[in-house]
């Protein structure tokens, strides 16, 4: 009996709780599930999949995958999670759910499959060799505007790499801007060439710098170069501006107007007031003449 | 019959000594209530001096602020405070510029009222900011383009005139309480010794002193409507749904006029209860400024009409989340309420005479004042929960405002520090004019100064 009695308060606390869960199963339907993936776990194409992962999913599952970006979502890292098949996974992309976007229409089915095989890798990087030094050289030529990436073996043979993905940048005043291709892969040679964009205002020489970076690579550690080029078109600033009198310049820049208005009823009212007092004075001194 | 041989001299000289004894009774005479109430507002204030060093310690995070409503009960105290200050000017510059006779022994209480409104929001105006420590920022980098440091200029020249408006009228009672005051503590003497700065009431003196209060009682009143103007613009100066408005200035002025008023009634009452000054602050008075009380209530009426009807009837998309929200929405019983019970009831009750009898008119001065403080606050609060620009992503708290037990606390401690500086000032200075109310019964100079 009394075993009894304990039982059914546990029953009872499990009671609603199951009745949850039930409710937020995400059922996707067997045929779906029994789908194949047909990426192995390649270095390449984990590439792809992180750099989808950290441009279209970290908002929501967070750096870390752990369902804690700046909403609550979904942990990638449960056993949960990972005991689905690949097929479930890609339904569970592919369609949505509640807050969970549809990628069908955004993603490749190659890029779905490769975000999968880069979620699988997250609980088990042991699969993979461990990365290795690159060294990377960045050229620009002024004739097509446009830069080369060169990338080889870290060590003194320098053996030209190729299918390596280089993202390339613009420094801006406040972070990077990406150019180029999502991915640009190096050929046989080891070398990627991009165009230069348009229209890319430097500073007030026209200087931009230009980046060229290895990252989110399975084989290789990240690595970047830089070179500074004289491509960009004139910053013009407007100081002429700031330096008028304004509502809303600096404390030294308000308007002449509203400093005369100002300051003459603040003169004019502190003018009576010191009248007053001079009065009060006067005052005293006559009081004090009577007396005599 | 012996009247009749007596000179007329020395009847006045009597009346004169009967009017000074009773006008500094409550100096000395402190009864039982006087001490529980100074207590009591010692207390409230001792505890929102403890909150606020605790606010200081912990920070704002001690109030229910947050980045969507930043202004909350303090800032609606203030506007609230600066607008019971303006009765100062109503009541001793308008009305006594305006030759209205029986203004006269209500000009110290309301110059009193005012002076206590201004200490106390300057105090809960410090309380508000989060660096406090930072408050001489405002004169090394303050920018003459703010409303912010028009305000603080403004309010404090007023604060300086209301002060001089106070004491020079009270020079000449000052001089009497000299030498009535005699078995005063001594410093008590040499206090009033000092501040009488040797009145003898000459004729020079006299023209000294009047031509000195009618240069403050004029520059006074565009001071005090610059004063309640400027903190209008402190909201109508920005681009928030319910500020953005060009009639803020006179609408503020307006209400403050109305709130004064009953705050004056609300202290005349318990002053003529506590001393039984019944004969100084006659029914008469109170009828009087009860007809005062309907009139700026009237005018602020019209204001309130305009300010709620026009955008109303034309719920601008951006607006009307906003007015809807005090029409119909979370605010709706609080406004309508202050509109209502705070505004139209009493002006109905008003304009009939029994209910500006001095206990009626206490009433509804009292429910005017509440009214007038929470609407205050549906000026300030509810706009700020309504941006024009979208705000996402933020916690739902944020999204309404409660006041904290702390700011409630610091709320009604600035309240009795506005009491305790109208109940000290009583404990040592006439609150109604001796000399000013001697001459308007007739008695001359000569005897005031011989006596
Ligand atoms: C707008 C926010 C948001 C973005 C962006 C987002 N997700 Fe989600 N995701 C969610 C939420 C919320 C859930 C939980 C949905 C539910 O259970 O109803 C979820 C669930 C999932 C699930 C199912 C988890 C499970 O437990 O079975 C997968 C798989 C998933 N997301 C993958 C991704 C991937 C991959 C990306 C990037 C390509 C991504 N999500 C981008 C919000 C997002």
């Amino acid at each position: 009996m009394a075993t009894l009695k304990n039982i059914i308060p546990i029953l009872m606390l499990f009671f609603p709780v199951a009745t949850y869960s039930q409710k937020d199963v995400w059922t996707v339907p067997p045929e779906k599930a029994a789908k194949v993936n047909p990426l192995e776990i390649k270095p390449k194409n984990l590439t792809v999949g992180k750099n989808i992962f950290s441009r279209n999913c970290v908002a929501c599952h967070g750096a870390k995958a752990d369902g804690q970006g700046l909403i609550q979502s979904a942990s990638f890292l449960t056993d949960t999670f990972q005991k689905q098949t690949d097929g479930a996974i890609f339904h569970k992309m592919v369609t949505g759910r509640n807050k969970m976007p549809p990628f069908g229409s955004v993603l490749k089915d190659d890029e779905v499959w490769s975000v999968i095989n880069y979620l699988r890798v997250l609980v088990n990087p042991s699969v993979l060799p461990p990365p290795k030094d690159i060294r990377i050289e960045l050229a620009a030529s002024e004739e097509t505007h446009s830069l080369t990436a060169f990338l080889t073996t870290a060590d003194s043979v320098r053996v030209p790499l190729g299918e390596v993905d280089v993202h390339y940048y613009i420094k801006r005043d406040f972070g990077l801007m990406r150019f180029g291709e999502i991915s640009n892969y190096t050929s046989e040679k080891g070398k990627v060439t991009v165009s230069f964009p348009d229209g890319i205002i430097g500073d007030d020489q026209g200087n931009v710098t230009v980046l060229a970076r290895i990252e989110n690579d399975f084989l290789y550690k990240n690595n970047e170069s830089a070179v500074v080029l004289r491509w960009g078109s004139l910053l013009v600033t407007e100081d002429a501006k700031f330096n008028e009198r304004t509502l809303w310049g600096s404390r030294s820049k308000s308007p002449v107007w509203l400093l005369i208005l100002a300051n003459g009823i603040l003169a004019g009212v502190w003018g009576v007031i010191l009248y007053i007092l001079y009065n009060l004075f006067r005052i005293k001194k006559a009081g004090k003449i009577f007396i005599k | 019959m012996t009247d009749l041989y007596r000179k007329d001299e020395e009847i006045k000289k009597e009346q004169f000594q009967e009017l000074l004894s009773d006008l500094t009774r409550p100096l000395n005479h402190t009864s039982l209530t006087f001490k529980i109430w100074t207590g009591f507002l010692l207390l409230l204030a001792a505890g929102a001096g403890f909150m606020y060093f605790r606010q200081v310690q912990q920070g704002l995070g001690t109030t229910n602020m947050r980045d969507i409503a930043s202004w909350g009960l303090y800032v609606s105290n203030f506007v609230f405070l600066i607008a019971v200050s303006l009765v100062g000017s109503l009541i001793t510059a308008i009305l006594k510029l305006s030759n209205v006779r029986w203004a006269t022994p209500l000009t110290r209480i309301s110059e009193i009222i005012a002076v206590a409104a201004l200490i106390s929001a300057l105090l809960i105006i410090v309380v508000d900011m989060g660096r406090p420590d930072r408050l001489w920022h405002i004169a090394v980098f303050g920018r003459l383009q703010s409303p912010i440091v028009w305000d603080i200029i403004t309010v404090n020249t007023y604060l300086v005139l209301s002060l001089l408006l106070l004491y020079l009228p009270l020079i000449p009672d000052l001089a009497r309480l000299g030498s009535f005051m005699s078995h005063k503590p001594a410093w008590q003497r040499k206090m009033y010794k000092i501040l009488s700065l040797g009145w003898q009431g000459t004729g020079d003196q006299l023209k000294l002193l009047e031509k000195s209060v009618a240069v403050l009682m004029v520059i006074i009143i565009p001071v005090a409507f610059s004063i309640h103007t400027v903190t209008s613009w402190l909201f109508a100066s920005t681009l928030r749904p319910g500020w953005d408005s060009t009639i803020f200035g006179p609408y503020f002025v307006a209400g403050a006029f109305m709130v004064g008023a009953a705050a004056v009634i609300v202290v005349m009452y318990l002053i003529r209860r506590e001393y039984s000054y019944k004969q100084y602050l006659t029914d008469h008075h109170f009828d009087m400024i009860g007809k005062l009380l309907v009139l700026t209530s009237l005018v602020y009426l019209y204001f309130n009409l305009n300010e709620y009807m026009v955008p109303g009837y034309k719920m601008k998309s951006g607006e009307s989340a906003h007015i809807l929200g005090l029409f119909k929405g979370e605010f709706a019983i609080m406004f309508w309420l202050v509109q209502t019970v705070g505004l139209i009831l009493p002006i109905i009750l008003l304009v009939f005479k029994p209910f500006r009898k001095p206990r009626p008119l206490l009433i509804i001065s009292l429910i005017i004042v509440v009214g007038a403080f929470l609407k205050r606050y549906l000026i300030v609060t509810p706009t700020l929960l309504h941006p024009f620009l979208p705000v996402q992503n933020y916690p739902e708290s944020f999204a309404h405002y409660h006041p904290t037990f702390s700011e409630l606390v610091i709320t009604s401690g600035s309240f009795a520090i506005m009491a305790l500086v109208v109940t000290v000032f009583i404990r040592f200075f006439p609150i109604i004019p001796i000399c000013e109310t001697a001459h308007e019964k007739g008695i001359d100079q000569e005897t005031i100064n011989n006596q």
